[in-house]
């Protein structure tokens, strides 16, 4: 039974468009139907700077396709990976985390920090992550949702609720690979918070699971602080191909059946875990 | 419930679905509407309280006014006689009523405390006619106790008669 109400969740990404229900009960959070529809490669090529969509149209097809399977109200926009810049920080006492974040990350940004759209996530005592994303790129996505008819509510940030669900499961200390189809974060997690943040663009080409296994050993031992060897857990789009080569175990999968096989969304997973 | 980030590039209040603006809006007419009520009920319960005060000024009058009479009354040993009982007007008429045509009233008293004592100043053209008066008063049922003063009967008659105006019981 869904008491606290039903939400529509629509991502897009460079591989596929996907569209889930998230029913919210007392029991916590179920998936009602979900919806993927493959795009095209380049129609839609995330980054930081410049225009994502290169096919707006086809890529509103698609979103319309998916919408048609899961209702257009109270939806909630998921950007994909690689549109942001992230960091984990800890914000003094007594100030805007989300101006500080602004503060710390306005000297990196590729556009002009005023025209950054900043929010933030708790990520443990006194620590949160923050993202900042350029507000025209926010509204290339925004334009082209409403064109196929959704109703946003809110736009989130695929990784950053990724991370919301590694912390709010309080998954076990390991070392996760979230990834995106353009985009990876590595998170190192320990006794519940969130100790180390680091994301990049993906390479994708051959190794690239022995080359993502020794950065994340990198980061657990630099992170770790020389402790004991650290789980790696990877989840996202092509997990299941690198997870053999990685040697590490996979993130909790979503209900059968719920996407095409290899389709995975890190995103998606997070919200039920 | 952790605040969620969002990133939109719009206000919540633009992205706000019609249907709950029209909620919103209901919900300020409503709140407006019951404001208005509350403010009306406030007026009408304060010209309730201030008609409220006027009555109660009228009741204590009145009151006091009972306690005059009332001791009024003890005054004149529970014999006065109220004006709303008999008015002047009606008293006089009984009197024109019983005097005959050769005699004239100079002057009329009415003692209400006394319980309707009557005093009138009489001049009769001759003694006939003053006899007649006093007749007439006796067998008239309003007056009672009359009582004719002293009386010269060399030409006219001028006298004082007293007698009290009461009450006939239908």
């Amino acid at each position: 039974m869904a008491l606290r109400g039903t939400r529509i969740y629509l991502a897009a990404d460079a591989s596929a468009v996907t569209a889930a229900v998230v029913l919210e009960g007392v029991k916590g959070r179920r998936l009602g139907s979900v919806a993927r529809e493959p795009l095209a490669a380049s129609l839609l090529v995330p980054g930081a700077a410049g225009a994502n969509l290169v096919d707006p149209d086809a890529v509103r097809v698609a979103l319309g396709r998916v919408l048609d399977v899961v209702g257009r109200d109270h939806v909630t926009l998921v950007l994909p990976d690689g549109i942001a810049r992230l960091v984990l920080v800890e914000p003094p006492g007594g100030t805007d985390p989300r101006e500080y974040v602004r503060f710390r990350l306005a000297g990196s940004l590729p556009w002009p920090a005023a025209e950054a759209s900043v929010d933030t996530l708790e990520a443990g005592p006194g620590r949160v992550v923050g993202a900042a994303l350029r507000r025209t790129t926010v509204a290339e996505y925004e334009q082209v949702a409403r064109a196929a008819g959704a109703q946003l509510e809110r736009v989130h940030l695929a990784p950053l609720m990724a991370l919301a669900g590694l912390l709010r499961a309080r998954r076990r200390d390991a070392v996760h690979a979230l990834l995106g189809d353009v985009a990876l974060c590595l998170a190192l997690l320990r006794d519940g918070a969130l100790v180390a943040l680091r994301c990049r663009r993906r390479d994708r080409s051959p190794g690239e699971a022995s080359r993502l296994r020794e950065e994340m050993r990198r980061l657990s031992s630099v992170a770790g602080n020389g402790q004991a060897r650290v789980d790696l857990v990877a989840s996202g789009s092509d997990a299941s191909r690198l997870l053999p080569e990685l040697g590490g175990g996979p993130a909790p999968r979503l209900p059968p059946a719920a996407l095409p096989s290899g389709a995975e969304a890190g995103w998606l997973g997070s919200l039920l875990a | 419930m952790k605040r969620q980030p969002d990133f939109s590039t719009t206000s919540r209040a633009a992205r706000t679905p019609s249907w709950e603006r029209v909620a919103l809006l209901a919900c300020a007419v409503a709140a407006l509407f019951a404001m208005a009520l509350a403010l009306r009920a406030r007026e009408e319960a304060r010209a309730a309280a201030a008609r409220l005060a006027d009555v109660s000024r009228e009741v204590a009058a009145a009151a006091a006014r009972r306690q005059a009479l009332e001791a009024l009354v003890l005054f004149a040993g529970g014999q006065a006689l109220l004006a709303e009982d008999a008015p002047p007007a009606r008293i006089v008429a009984d009197v024109a009523a019983v005097l005959p045509a050769d005699v004239r009233l100079d002057r009329l008293a009415i003692d209400y405390p006394r319980g309707g004592a009557l005093e009138l100043m009489v001049v009769a053209r001759d003694a006939e006619a003053w006899d007649l008066l006093l007749e007439r008063l006796e067998r008239a049922p309003h007056f009672r106790e009359v009582e004719p003063g002293p009386e010269a009967r060399a030409a006219e008659v001028r006298s004082l008669v007293r007698a009290r105006w009461a009450p006939v019981s239908p």
